[in-house]
């Protein structure tokens, strides 16, 4: 397995995708590979950091005007609310 | 109120404690989603309010063989989308058929202390890198590896084919991890010193 091929891979191999003969090649390249193996640790390292630095929540103060006004909107029935708001639930892809 | 189904007659019943419920199940979740989104809690919030909205407006036409978290999330991600492109009409697209770039940033940050990778400064250095890839790139970045929802369940809700998530997803984790090792690499070497 090549660096280039190695980086191709590089996600199904952290997120497990991939058979057991490639596994093996990709580990076999790490092992020989400084860049290679730096280039996993740090991708490794940066997933875990970012999922555990985007767990926010709504900040309390907004959380609750917001309860409160989806709630009295809830409770008043959709028929009144902005049209245009429906829009979102159809297709609209990037 | 565990069962979804329940949960989805209740909304329609306009029952107070069904919408509670709903709320507290998955506003925080829209919310992480949409702020990865624009960037901002302002334009998250505002995202949360019209994905609920449009939600319970559409309500009584839900097909309940789909689930109900993928159908908000995807409500959400559209929203967020529109508001982005009323603050940033122009981005142009990233080329997703072009070569992969090789890594030029190779020094091993992974071993860094925890408390210098969590600090203020760290996190400002992670959110500033997410902020500046590609809206298409973070989208898929967010949804798998912020709010970690499955391949399928990501591809449902931007509306794209599993490969295609695959790609924008690496595509993303290469990109971010370019952009911060600039930054991790510098402390590394700080430490050396």
């Amino acid at each position: 397995m090549t660096c280039e091929e190695l980086i191709a891979y590089l996600s199904s191999y952290i997120d497990h995708e991939m058979d057991a003969a490639l596994v093996a090649e990709v580990q076999e390249h790490i092992a020989h590979c400084r860049n290679c193996r730096v280039v996993l640790d740090t991708t490794q390292r940066l997933i875990v950091l970012v999922h555990d630095e985007g767990q926010r929540t709504i900040p309390a103060g907004q959380r609750r005007a917001l309860f409160e006004r989806l709630h009295r909107a809830f409770l008043n029935r959709p028929q009144t609310w902005d049209d245009s708001n429906a829009q979102a639930s159809e297709g609209n892809t990037v | 109120m565990n069962d979804e189904s329940a949960l989805i007659d209740g909304l329609r019943r306009r029952d107070p404690q069904a919408f509670a419920t709903f709320f507290e199940r998955y506003a925080d979740r829209v919310y992480r989603l949409a702020y990865g989104i624009v960037g901002n809690e302002a334009d998250a919030e505002e995202a949360v309010q019209a994905t609920f909205i449009s939600a319970l407006e559409a309500i009584d036409r839900f097909e309940q063989h789909a689930r109900l978290g993928t159908w908000l999330y995807r409500i959400a991600y559209n929203h967020a989308l529109m508001i982005l492109r009323r603050r940033r009409p122009e981005e142009s697209l990233p080329d997703e058929d072009a070569a992969l770039p090789m890594p030029s940033a190779l020094t091993d940050w992974s071993t860094l202390p925890e408390d210098r990778l969590l600090s203020r400064e760290a996190q400002e250095i992670l959110r500033n890198a997410i902020a500046a890839l590609p809206t298409t790139l973070r989208a898929a970045f967010v949804c798998r590896d912020i709010e970690g929802l499955s391949t399928t369940d990501c591809a449902q809700i931007i509306g794209i084919s599993e490969g295609a998530l695959k790609v924008r997803l690496h595509r993303a984790r290469l990109a971010l991890r370019e952009r911060v090792s600039e930054y991790f690499g510098e402390w590394v070497a700080s430490n050396d010193d």
